[in-house]
């Protein structure tokens, strides 16, 4: 009888020490998110979206844009408003893998309702295996559900003042260096395509069963990129969207419609644009969508007076860069 | 798969340990077997085999010796006395084959894999040199993962068997656990079958006090690891990598660091190691015993690196000094030149192979070669000196116990094991001795504080990281080392200060841990040998 | 006994060989006071001590040496 209740009572404080420590988690993690929702330059570079996003007032995005470093570089959301009065918000980040698309995704649909996702291709090609996948996913995973372990860097910046500032304008960031891309017609025409990994396609199910929970529309595109993309990835994506009744636009056969001149509008020899890209990209891009997608023009609306100053503030920008990229342009 | 992974951490262990306890005791002995292969196998693949030949290779070398004893003891019972010592000569004869059989065998596998190219790059070099044309290709050869560590064990054993120190088993899965029990695959420690393979073999029941002290021991060796280790990382790879730019104080900080790092990151995962043991009911032997605060070289390599000091100790320098060899020299020195050079001598004698095993145990490459030599060189001399030291310290006065001379002794040691570590790190001999040498020059302390140290990728934040977590292993080496603890550990503490004590750990690791955007995961550094 | 002791004293006689018991685990004998140690005793009892014995356990006390000694001799 008594070895029971010694092992009761052992029984009982393993569970209060787990209790107490999880308590510690969840609190250390909300406290962090909290700090890093205050001031998003305490943040690095890579989960600056994911922060950024949750800082947008309730229910106010209607497309949210996911993927790797191609979806910042080549879509405007200020151009979007500016045009249209759509708003959209990009939740992308260098290098995105697929899980972590899932979970901002999630993490977004706490507080916002968007009518329309739109997914940039690159990252249904990023299939990683073995090993290193499950490290991924279970980091991933122990991050969603414990913010701390993404967030616990900012004991320096709150420790040392530090702080790691970055201009962008609801995700999009404005980059203007010019390296023209001299490798001519990339997207050569062939039967043969590639294979998109399981690991990906298991986390796309989700995403789009998560969509349609939600009652949203889903849109993938491929931007353009000559590093990136290639008839054999067009291909398979094609058949991807194609078996899953998903709407896809491939801007990669479109180069010549959307005016894109490799000479000025790339920004490191054909893997990103440039801002003079990335605003021929969001003028078809904007089209495409308005014309497709019952989408609110918010402008005049009340609650939207941030953007119409983020706009003002955006056109002074990009005016100024466009004119220095056109110069240099015209000299060299 | 390295022992410092979320895979290993949160889903490897728990995943064996879960299977462990579930499993009926007869086959717990398998689930580890298993564990063990299929750690294995996520690293090195089909090179399995390797483990697995060697595992039945050993077992039979032990049954073979067993049987020659047996027959042995047979025979001279059923003889005349006088006989007797003709049989035992006899059979000593054999076993002794069959063990250098043993031996030679797995030693030519482990030379074979891992020092090839370096023997046909260096005979090709000097082939060249006196023009013969003859060339040894070179080959693309695979090492199996801790090969290195694995094959000592198993040398070990076969000459325990020799030596009638252990038993042997007529069923190999006792050797295959104790060769091939996972957390030690990777990096040692390397244990004689003694010290770990009955508590393998018997398979306990998991325990709530093994499985709560396993974890906090793998929490600090992770704290060790993540907060000190992968940080000084950046640093050290910054200035190895790019030695032609630095000079003076920034060669001897990296230095410096590197020791830093290699101890906490390589006792860092001793810790994770000896605490996944611990969790299974089994006490893998200690690494390290605080080697900084050594006070001569001797004392560092008794502190440092343990296990394998153990090895080198029992299987070479103890054969070495019973063998004929050091006999007669003993005997003959004696005779012609007195106490001091003959001890001299042995002390050569028997030392040389152990440093040169141990620098070639460490990689094909005339910088570990140098590394072994290096510390042969320190401890002969230091054998040599003793008599002046003792002579000197006699007439100025100072007593061998007193503070000062104890923390002068441990800066020398200190000294000593940096230039050490600086030939061990350095990418070749040649590069080794540039940057020993430029070490000397351009020695200003100006760029301590000209913002030098802030190009490595490290902060102010970091580097005040690196010191906090520095102190903390300084205070805790120090009540290990007064044992103020004594032998329960943190058991004895009450429960409020105890939970504490888990808790910073813990939250330490989470929140300085040098991982996330901004860091890089380091992979193990003695995995490589 | 006795001329096991003679032969200890001879290598130091700073040492309580009597009543340690912990010479090798205390340090007291290092490693070379054991090789001066066992060539003496090897002409001394004639026997042999090989790698096999080199133990501890054989040397950590001056009655363990003497046991040693005794087991080597019956062999």
């Amino acid at each position: 009888m008594r070895d029971f209740k010694d092992k009761i009572k052992r029984a009982g404080k393993t569970v209060l020490f787990f209790a107490i420590l999880f308590a510690l988690l969840t609190g250390m993690s909300s406290m962090l998110t909290e700090i890093s929702k205050k001031n998003d330059n305490l943040i690095q570079s890579r989960n600056k979206s994911l922060i950024k996003i949750q800082k947008e007032p309730p229910n106010s995005i209607d497309v949210l844009i996911l993927g790797d470093s191609l979806s910042y570089t080549s879509i405007s959301p200020m151009q979007l408003w500016n045009r249209y009065g759509i708003t959209s918000f990009i939740g992308g980040q260098s290098g995105q893998k697929i899980y972590e698309t899932y979970h901002i995704l999630k993490t977004t649909l706490e507080n916002q309702s968007p009518k329309l996702v739109v997914i940039e291709t690159d990252v249904l090609l990023r299939g990683r295996t073995g090993l290193g996948r499950l490290k991924d996913k279970l980091e991933e995973k122990g991050s969603y559900y414990f913010p701390i372990f993404r967030y616990h860097n900012v004991w320096k910046p709150l420790l040392m003042g530090e702080e790691y500032a970055e201009e962008s304008y609801k995700g999009f960031m404005l980059r203007d260096t010019i390296q023209p891309y001299k490798k001519g017609e990339y997207m050569k025409k062939t039967g043969e395509k590639i294979q998109l990994s399981p690991f990906v396609t298991d986390y796309m199910e989700q995403i789009i069963s998560l969509c349609r929970e939600n009652d949203i529309k889903i849109l993938l595109i491929s931007t353009p990129s000559p590093v990136n993309y290639n008839y054999k990835k067009y291909n398979a994506l094609k058949e991807y969207a194609q078996e899953n009744s998903l709407d896809y636009l491939d801007m990669n056969l479109k180069v010549k419609k959307l005016d894109i001149d490799w000479k000025s509008d790339s920004l490191d020899k054909g893997d990103h644009v440039n801002l003079l890209g990335a605003q021929k990209i969001t003028r078809y891009f904007g089209k495409y969508i308005t014309s497709r997608y019952d989408l609110t023009d918010h402008r005049g609306d009340a609650g939207f007076e941030m953007w119409e100053r983020e706009a003002k503030d955006y056109k002074k920008k990009t005016k100024k860069k466009v004119e220095a990229m056109q110069n240099s342009l015209r000299i060299g | 798969m390295a022992y410092h992974t979320i895979v290993y951490l949160f889903l490897f262990l728990p995943l064996v340990l879960t299977a462990y306890q579930i499993a009926p005791r007869k086959l717990r002995r398998a689930v580890l077997v298993g564990a063990g292969y299929g750690f294995f196998w996520l690293i090195s693949r089909k090179l399995v085999v390797f483990l697995i030949g060697t595992t039945l290779f050993t077992h039979y070398i032990g049954l073979c010796l067993t049987w020659l004893k047996q027959k042995c003891r047979m025979e001279t019972d059923s003889c005349a006395p006088e006989g007797k010592s003709g049989i035992r000569k006899k059979y000593k004869k054999k076993e002794k084959l069959v063990l250098a059989c043993g031996i030679i065998l797995l030693l030519t596998v482990l030379a074979y894999l891992k020092y090839y190219n370096f023997f046909a790059h260096n005979a090709n070099q000097l082939l060249e040199a006196v023009s013969v044309p003859l060339a040894f290709p070179a080959k693309r050869l695979v090492l199996p993962i801790g090969i290195s560590f694995y094959t000592l064990q198993a040398i070990g054993y076969m000459a325990d068997v020799y030596w009638e120190k252990v038993q042997t088993e007529n069923h190999p899965g006792k050797l295959a656990l104790f060769l091939g029990f996972f957390p030690q695959i990777m990096e040692g420690p390397i244990s004689m079958y003694s010290q770990t393979a009955e508590a393998l073999w018997r398979c306990d029941s998991l325990k709530g006090e093994n499985l709560s002290r396993g974890c906090v021991r793998i929490i600090w060796g992770l704290f060790k690891k993540m907060i000190v280790a992968d940080r000084l990382y950046l640093l050290v790879k910054a200035v190895f990598d790019h030695y032609e730019q630095y000079s003076g104080i920034v060669i001897a900080a990296a230095a410096i660091s590197y020791t830093v790092q290699l101890y906490m990151e390589f006792s860092g995962s001793m810790d994770i190691i000896i605490g996944s043991g611990r969790m299974f009911g089994v006490v893998l032997p200690e690494n390290f015993r605080q080697p900084f605060v050594s006070r001569n070289a001797a004392e560092f390599w008794r502190r440092w690196h343990i296990t394998l000091g153990v090895w080198f100790k029992t299987y070479i320098f103890y054969p070495m000094s019973a063998s004929a060899l050091v006999k007669k020299w003993n005997r003959f020195g004696k005779k012609h030149f007195g106490k001091y050079i003959t001890k001299l001598g042995i002390s050569a004698i028997c030392l040389y192979p152990v440093w040169l095993c141990n620098g070639l145990w460490h990689g094909p490459r005339w910088s570990y070669l140098f590394y072994g030599m290096y510390y042969f060189v320190i401890l002969l001399f230091g054998i040599a000196a003793e008599p002046v030291k003792n002579g000197l310290l006699q007439r100025c006065g100072i007593k061998e116990s007193a503070w000062y001379w104890k923390r002068l002794q441990i800066l020398k040691t200190w000294v000593i094991i940096f230039v050490g570590e600086l030939f061990f790190r350095a990418e070749g001999l040649s590069i080794g001795l540039k940057m020993f040498k430029s070490m000397f020059q351009n020695v200003s302390l100006h760029c301590l504080w000209d913002g030098t140290f802030l190009n490595f990728g490290l902060d102010k934040g970091d580097y005040l990281v690196i010191i906090c977590g520095c102190l903390t292993a300084a205070v805790v080496g120090g009540i290990k080392e007064r044992n103020l603890l004594g032998d329960g550990g943190l058991a004895k503490l009450k429960t409020p200060v105890r939970w504490s004590i888990y808790y910073a750990l813990i939250f330490a690791v989470i929140i300085f841990g040098a991982y996330g955007v901004g860091y890089q995961q380091v992979d193990l550094i003695y995995a490589g040998f | 006994m006795d001329e096991l002791m003679n032969i200890l004293n001879g290598i130091d006689d700073s040492i309580d060989w009597e009543n340690e018991k912990a010479l090798i685990d205390q340090r007291l004998l290092d490693s070379f006071g054991v090789i001066t140690l066992v060539s003496e005793l090897e002409d001394q009892f004639s026997v042999e001590i090989d790698a096999a014995q080199m133990i501890p356990d054989n040397f950590n006390s001056a009655e363990a040496i003497y046991e040693m000694i005794q087991r080597l001799r019956e062999k």
